[in-house]
C-alpha cells in the first residue's frame, strides 16, 4: 500500500506523476476520434464527466470490469489509457499511485491480476482514495476468493471477470455509498448497538449454548440496523473490522435474506482471502429485524445451523432478548446536545482494542445530506492529518471557518470531535474532559468489551 | 406441521401396539394417547385396545400413517440470472408480487411449504438458487438430493432461453435420473412488444427434452401455483408408487389444466 512513501527519491519512483489535464484532454481526443462509428460517446457526456467520483475496474489486460458511473462497454477505449499508464510505469519496475491533474485526483491500485482506479474531484486525500479502492478490492475478493481470481487470470489472461462478478456490481455499488457516508470505514471500526452489557451477555451465551456441538462453526454473528448486536466465535480466531463491513454490507445490500432464509458462500478477506465460509443468514423473526449470520468452514452445514437458529430463535424469545434487541432497536439515539457538553457538535470515538466506535446522531447544523457529507469530509482530513504515513500526531487542533477540529490519539482510543468556531482551546480541553468522563460511564453499553467464543 | 406431529407420534404408538399382546392397559399413559386419536376421527375408527387380532381396514391405515412419513421433497428453482425465480416463489408463497425491485439473490434461499394434494400432505422444501454463474459450483452440490427442479427462462429474454439447453445439461451431469424436471417460461406477462421467445419455441424445446411446459408470471400469479402443485402431485404419485394407481402424468396434467381454467392469453 505504502511503497511510494518508502521509497527514497534518488530511486527515481514515481510517487506522484504530474501530468497537465491539457495532456489528459488531447488522449481523449484522440481516442473520440478512433471510435467515432459508434453512436453515442458517454465521454462526451457532461453529466458524466461532472461527477465528482469515478471508481473503476480493470484486469491488467485492461479489459473492462467494472464502471461506477455508465456501463463499462461504452468506456473501452478509457479502460485502455489507465491500462496504458499503469503499465508504462511498471515498465521501468515503478508502480503507479497517483495522478493531479487540476482539481482532478486519480488514485490507482494495483492488486494481483486487477487494477483499481479511483477519479475524484473531492479534493480528499490520496491516502482515503486508496483505502476506499482497498475495500472494493476485498469486496471482489469477497465475491470470487483470491484464488478464484488469480486462477481465472492464469488460465486466460483476457478473461471477462464480469461474467463472474455479475450480479455483485451491486454490492460494490452499495459498497462505495457505505464506504463515503458511514464513518466506520475511515476509522477501521464498527458501530454497536447499544445495550446494557447484561442484556447483551444473556443474547450471547444464548447463541454459545445452541451451538456448542456444532463443529466447525467458527463465528456467529448478529447485527441489526448497521450496527454489531454480538459476535460470537472459535476462541482461536478473530473477526477484522473490515471483514465486518464486508458482511454488514452483504447484508444491506440483498433484499434476498429477507424471505427465507440462506446458504450462501463469503469470503472473508482478512480472515482467509483463499477460501470460501459458507453461511446460513437468516433474520431472527418477523417481529424481529435482526440477523444472524452463522459461519461454517463446513459446507454440508445448512440443516444443522437451521436448527440451531430455531433454537436461538425461541430461546431468545424465551428469555425476552427479541423484545430487548427490539427496544435497543427502536430507542431514540442520542444527540451530542443530549451530552449538555457546550460547543461540542459532534464527535466520534474509537475504542482501539476492540475496533469499534460511537458517535451521537447528527443534529443541526448536519441535517441536509450535504452538510453530512462536508462534516464526514472534515473528519477524514482530519483523520489523515493525525494519521499521515510514517509519523502519528497525537493532538490536532484546527480552527477552520465554521468549525472547529480536534483529534487525539491515545493507545487506548482515537478521539475527533467537532466544535462551533470560536472555541477556546481552554473550553475544548474543558469540553473533552468532560466527554471522557461521559464515555466512561456508557462504554459498557456502547461497545462490545468482553470477547464471547464457543 | 406442528399439529400433526403429536397426532402421528400416537398413532405408531398404536400401530405397534396393535400387533402386540394384551399388554395395552398397563400404562395410563399409553391409554391416554391411544384413546386421543379415536377420539378425533370418532365412529370410522375402531377402538383397537380390545381385540388382539384386530386389524384396521387397509385403507383407513395407511390414510393414518401418511402425515407421519411426510417428507420432504426437494424442488430447486434453476436459471439464468434475472428470470424471476424468486418472484415466483415469493408468488407462491406469498400471493405477493414487489414491483421493480430486483436483488439477485446471494447463494441458495430455503423455504418450505406444505401443500395439499388430493387431501394429503405434500411438503415441499424449496431451494431458490443465484442463477449467477459465480454460485454454480456451489449450487451443483444439491442437484443431487433434489426431487423436482424448475427450470425457468424469461420469455423477454432470449440468451435465458438459448441457455436453457445448458442448464438441462448440468442437469443431467449433476441430478438424479429420476428426477421431476420443469420448464417455465416466466414473465409471461411482458407486452408483446418485449416478448422475445414465442410460446411454440418453449413448447418445442420442452417436446425435444420431453419435459413438461408451462408459462408463467410471477407478476399477476399466472400458473405459479399450478406449476408447483403439479410438481408436488408427480412427486405424490412418485413416492407412492401403487400399482393400482394410474401413473400419473404431469405432462398429461399440464395440458389439462392449461387449456380448462385459466387460459393464459395467447400472444404469439
Amino acid at each position: 500500500m505504502s511503497d511510494g512513501t518508502k521509497a527514497s527519491p534518488g530511486v527515481g519512483v514515481i510517487g506522484c506523476v504530474s501530468l497537465k489535464e491539457d495532456d489528459i484532454e488531447s488522449m481523449e481526443i484522440e481516442d473520440k476520434k478512433r471510435k467515432n462509428d459508434e453512436e453515442e460517446d458517454i465521454l462526451l457526456v457532461p453529466e458524466w464527466k461532472e461527477k465528482r467520483k469515478h471508481i473503476f475496474i480493470l484486469s491488467s489486460a485492461g479489459k473492462p470490469i467494472y464502471s461506477r458511473h455508465g456501463s463499462e462497454d461504452k468506456l473501452v477505449t478509457l479502460f485502455g489509457v489507465m491500462q496504458a499508464l499503469v503499465s508504462f510505469v511498471q515498465d521501468s519496475q515503478d508502480t503507479i499511485h497517483s495522478i493531479q491533474a487540476g482539481n482532478v485526483t486519480i488514485a490507482f491500485l494495483t492488486k494481483g491480476p486487477i487494477i483499481l482506479v479511483s477519479v475524484s474531484r473531492t479534493g480528499e486525500s490520496v491516502n482515503n482514495m486508496k483505502l476506499q479502492l482497498l475495500y472494493v478490492y476485498n469486496q471482489v475478493v469477497s465475491v470470487l476468493t483470491l484464488t478464484q481470481l488469480t486462477r481465472v487470470f492464469e488460465q486466460r489472461g483476457n478473461f471477462d471477470l464480469r461474467r463472474l462478478l455479475a450480479g455483485s456490481e451491486r454490492l460494490i455499488d452499495h459498497l462505495l455509498n457505505f464506504t463515503e457516508t458511514q464513518p466506520g470505514f475511515l476509522l477501521g471500526a464498527v458501530k454497536c448497538l447499544p445495550m446494557a452489557s447484561s442484556t447483551r451477555d444473556v443474547i450471547s451465551q444464548t447463541i454459545i449454548n445452541s451451538c456448542s456441538k456444532i463443529k466447525n462453526l467458527v463465528f456467529a454473528i448478529l447485527i441489526a440496523d448497521n450496527k454489531l448486536i454480538t459476535v460470537v466465535k472459535m476462541k482461536k480466531y478473530n473477526l477484522h473490522p473490515a471483514d465486518l463491513h464486508i458482511i454488514f454490507n452483504m447484508v444491506n445490500s440483498s433484499e434476498s435474506f429477507k424471505p427465507a432464509e440462506s446458504w450462501t458462500p463469503i469470503c472473508l478477506p482478512t480472515f482467509d482471502a483463499s477460501a470460501y465460509m459458507h453461511g446460513h443468514v437468516s433474520y431472527l423473526s418477523e417481529d424481529c429485524e435482526a440477523c444472524l449470520l452463522l459461519l461454517s468452514i463446513d459446507r454440508d452445514m445448512f440443516f444443522n445451523l437451521s436448527e440451531a437458529k430455531q433454537t436461538i430463535v425461541d430461546k431468545l424469545r424465551r428469555n425476552n432478548s427479541l423484545e430487548a434487541i427490539n427496544e435497543a432497536l427502536h430507542r431514540p439515539s442520542i444527540c451530542a446536545s443530549d451530552l449538555n457538553i457546550p460547543n461540542v457538535w459532534h464527535f466520534l470515538y474509537k475504542y482501539n482494542s476492540v475496533s469499534q466506535f460511537w458517535g451521537p446522531k447528527l443534529e443541526a447544523p448536519y441535517v441536509k445530506k450535504e452538510e453530512q457529507e462536508r462534516l464526514l469530509h472534515l473528519y477524514e482530513k482530519l483523520h489523515s492529518t493525525v494519521h499521515k504515513s510514517g509519523r502519528t500526531l497525537k493532538l490536532v487542533f484546527q480552527q477552520l471557518q465554521t468549525e472547529t477540529m480536534l483529534g487525539w490519539v491515545t493507545s487506548g482510543f482515537e478521539l475527533y470531535v467537532t466544535f462551533d468556531p470560536l472555541v477556546t482551546k481552554k473550553s475544548a480541553i474543558n469540553a473533552i474532559n468532560k466527554l471522557l468522563n461521559w464515555m466512561k460511564k456508557e462504554e459498557d453499553r456502547l461497545f462490545i468489551l468482553n470477547t464471547s467464543n464457543f | 406441521m406442528l399439529e400433526t406431529i403429536p397426532n402421528s407420534s400416537s398413532f405408531s404408538v398404536m400401530a405397534t401396539d396393535d400387533s402386540m399382546s394384551d399388554d395395552v392397559f398397563e400404562s395410563p399413559q399409553e391409554i391416554s394417547s391411544l384413546h386421543a386419536p379415536s377420539n378425533q376421527t370418532t365412529g370410522t375408527t375402531p377402538s383397537p385396545t380390545g381385540y388382539r387380532d384386530y386389524k384396521p381396514p387397509i385403507e383407513l391405515y395407511k390414510s393414518i400413517v401418511e402425515p407421519e412419513v411426510e417428507i420432504a421433497h426437494k424442488t430447486i428453482l434453476l436459471g439464468d440470472s434475472g428470470v424471476g425465480k424468486t418472484s415466483l416463489l415469493v408468488q407462491f408463497n406469498t400471493g405477493k408480487f414487489q414491483p421493480g425491485n430486483f436483488s439477485a439473490t446471494v447463494g441458495i434461499g430455503f423455504t418450505n411449504k406444505v401443500v395439499v394434494v388430493d387431501d394429503s400432505k405434500i411438503k415441499l422444501q424449496i431451494w431458490d438458487t443465484a442463477g449467477q454463474e459465480r454460485f454454480r459450483s456451489v449450487t451443483h452440490a444439491y442437484y443431487r438430493d433434489a426431487h423436482a427442479l424448475l427450470l425457468l427462462y424469461d420469455v423477454s429474454s432470449k440468451t435465458s432461453f438459448d441457455n436453457i439447453r445448458a442448464w438441462l445439461g448440468e442437469i443431467k451431469e449433476y441430478a438424479q435420473d429420476d428426477v421431476v424436471i420443469m420448464l417455465l417460461g416466466n414473465k409471461a406477462d411482458c407486452p408483446s412488444s418485449e416478448r422475445l421467445v414465442r410460446r411454440e419455441d418453449g413448447e418445442r424445446l420442452a417436446r425435444e427434452y420431453n419435459v413438461p411446459f408451462m408459462e408463467t408470471s410471477a407478476k399477476t400469479g399466472l400458473n405459479v401455483e399450478l406449476a408447483f402443485m403439479a410438481v408436488a402431485r408427480d412427486l405424490k404419485s412418485q413416492k407412492c408408487g401403487n400399482p393400482d394407481d394410474q401413473k400419473f402424468n404431469v405432462q398429461d396434467y399440464v395440458r389439462e389444466q392449461t387449456q380448462k381454467g385459466s387460459c393464459p392469453p395467447c400472444n404469439t
